[in-house]
């Protein structure tokens, strides 16, 4: 009889016992992820939900919060032509750079893979711009395609061609930006198309090699869709960078000329602390996020519906 | 004889085409370099006179000097006019690279190892809300980041340089990859044999991730070193200027000295392409093993 009604009550304090030391690991738990969550509240959510706050206020670093204007901002941007040519000048970026890169990466990677000595030194000759600054590439560049004293004049000039100047000259301003972050981008999606490309089993070369398939078969039959995971993560990746665009037009053309290379961060970075239009900034800033997000998750889909090999 | 003949043909001019696509990739992608260093080494006004024609001395100094560098380190009398501090810029870039990657490693490792192992309740919903973090434009949100630091008290600071960048949802994703690949059986034979989860994590993950841990730290360390627009917003004072930001301010100037140019590019990139160099074997390992490539 004692045992039957010790049985009942034994049951719970066991099962509250298992309750709290779960409770009590999951607490532990929580340490370990705790600094990092911190840190993307503070630094990386609570800016997004203030932007989205001072796009609906009259706003200035100096001046603070004057008037509440509601959307007053995201009116103003439907209408503002700039805002509208910067746009235009940041997709033309991505989608002239973007395919430009990818197509250049695929190339240099299926050539350095080759087993042939020296491909290893030339694997790091393409790698070294990408640790380099933006900075430094950009303005290296500005003077390499410098009108009177720039290397690339001086290249032309022996082949006898015109000089050109590419930075003042609205139609070669952006083509000069897109061959600077191209030149020092490019490796590092090299780097990952390599890996992708050592990644592929040797067995389905050999495979397609004995039932007849030339190198061209092979490129388009084996290399390529085996390597479509890769391509999609380098896809992806650039085009969030690509629209993040901003140094080499800060530091080659100030977005000129003729606002020909403005694009869209530059005219951020040009309204917030250029005019001391903070509020506007802000709705330019979530304008831009919210561009962003959309493309993310489009190519996120793309991504997802993959296949495994 | 007659048939080997046109294929040995077709090997020698296959041989020739790649070593011109070789000759050419190395020529685009040097040559930028090469010009810069060589011009560091010179005083500005041979730049201009042996740009055109091309030859080797449009590269290689005839007047060697380090007067470029003398200058931007401010030891010469007019560096030290125009207010050159390359060096203190260096300092302050390396102190921060530095604290970032260290803090990083420590807390991206914790949080790595939550994904990896731990049990917790929605810990999808919290992977969500880290990983969207890297969806979210860096450049689009500096402005209201700037405000939030400001607020906070750290504005013109360095811990404005190191704090916003402690934590990384890169790092965090590319170290649970790693983490994922370590069997499970060895955490478990380390927990029957006593071990904490701490424990675990020290004798058991961190040694066998080095390859992955070493690979962030360099991404990490180069991203730092690198960053402009942040710390060009974050602080103002020329105590607390970095590199990169003490070289994009000669070319605002009015006056533009290519040499000097020339001379803070060497000294603003060689640091990260030596470590690169030194660390390579390590880093392109840690790209083929991290799931980096998709």
């Amino acid at each position: 009889m004692a045992s039957t009604t010790a049985t009942p009550s034994a049951s719970p304090s066991w099962w509250t016992y298992i309750q709290r030391r779960k409770t009590r690991n999951y607490i532990f738990a929580a340490l370990f992820v705790l600094p990092a969550v911190v840190n993307f509240l503070i630094f990386r959510y609570i800016p997004i939900v203030w932007a989205a706050r001072a796009s609906t206020w009259q706003y200035s670093l100096l001046g603070g919060y004057r008037d509440w204007i509601g959307a007053d901002h995201y009116l103003r941007a439907l209408e503002d032509p700039i805002l509208l040519k910067s746009l235009q000048v940041t997709f033309l970026y991505v989608i002239v750079k973007l395919p430009l890169e990818v197509a250049l990466a695929l190339a240099l990677a299926i050539f350095t893979n080759q087993a042939i000595r020296g491909m290893g030194t030339i694997r790091t000759i393409v790698f070294t711009p990408v640790v380099m600054s933006m900075v430094v590439v950009s303005v290296v560049w500005a003077l390499i395609l410098n009108a009177d004293s720039g290397l690339l004049n001086a290249f032309l000039r022996t082949l006898g061609l015109p000089k050109q100047v590419f930075l003042s000259n609205p139609k070669l301003s952006l083509p000069s930006v897109i061959t600077a972050t191209i030149w020092k981008d490019v490796g590092f999606s090299t780097i990952l198309i390599v890996a992708g490309l050592k990644g592929i089993p040797r067995i389905f070369y050999e495979a397609a090699v004995m039932d007849g398939a030339n190198r061209w078969h092979l490129f388009c039959h084996v290399t390529l869709p085996l390597l479509r995971r890769t391509l999609l993560f380098v896809i992806v990746t650039q085009t969030i960078f690509s629209f993040q665009v901003f140094i080499p037009v800060y530091s080659m053309t100030q977005g000129g000329p003729l606002d020909s290379t403005k694009v869209i961060v530059y005219y951020i970075y040009q309204l917030a602390f250029r005019f001391q239009d903070m509020g506007y900034a802000a709705a330019v800033s979530m304008i831009l996020l919210l561009i962003l997000l959309l493309i993310s998750v489009t190519q996120m889909r793309f991504l997802r519906s993959d296949v495994e090999y | 004889m007659s048939a080997a003949d046109p294929r040995r043909a077709a090997q020698i001019v296959g041989w020739f085409f790649i070593l011109l696509a070789y000759l050419l990739i190395a020529l685009i992608f040097l040559t930028p370099m090469l010009w810069m260093i060589g011009s560091s080494l010179r005083p500005s006004p041979e730049v201009f006179q042996y740009i055109f024609p091309l030859s080797w001395r449009t590269f290689i100094p005839i007047q060697f000097t380090l007067h470029n560098f003398a200058d931007i380190f401010g030891i010469s009398e007019q560096g030290r006019a125009l207010g050159f501090q390359f060096g203190r810029a260096l300092l302050n870039t390396a102190f921060v690279s530095t604290a970032v990657v260290g803090s990083s490693l420590v807390v991206n490792t914790l949080a790595a190892y939550f994904f990896a192992r731990l049990e917790f309740p929605y810990k999808n919903v919290l992977l969500v809300f880290v990983l969207g973090t890297f969806f979210v434009p860096q450049e689009a949100t500096i402005v209201p980041l700037y405000i939030v630091v400001r607020q906070l008290g750290f504005a013109d600071t360095y811990w404005a340089l190191i704090l916003p960048w402690y934590a990384s949802p890169f790092v965090i994703f590319v170290l649970s990859q790693f983490f994922q690949e370590i069997p499970k059986e060895l955490d478990e034979a380390a927990i029957i044999d006593g071990a904490s989860l701490l424990g675990v994590l020290r004798h058991v993950i961190v040694p066998n991730a080095r390859v992955g841990l070493l690979t962030v730290s360099l991404l990490e360390f180069q991203f730092i070193w690198n960053l402009f627009f942040w710390p060009l917003i974050a602080t103002g004072q020329k105590e607390l200027q970095v590199i990169q930001v003490a070289v994009a301010t000669q070319i605002t100037q009015r006056e533009i000295a290519w040499g000097r140019i020339f001379a803070g590019g060497v000294v603003a990139s060689l640091p990260v392409i030596f470590l690169f160099l030194a660390l390579q074997r390590y880093f392109v390992e840690g790209v083929a093993l991290s799931g980096l490539k998709g």
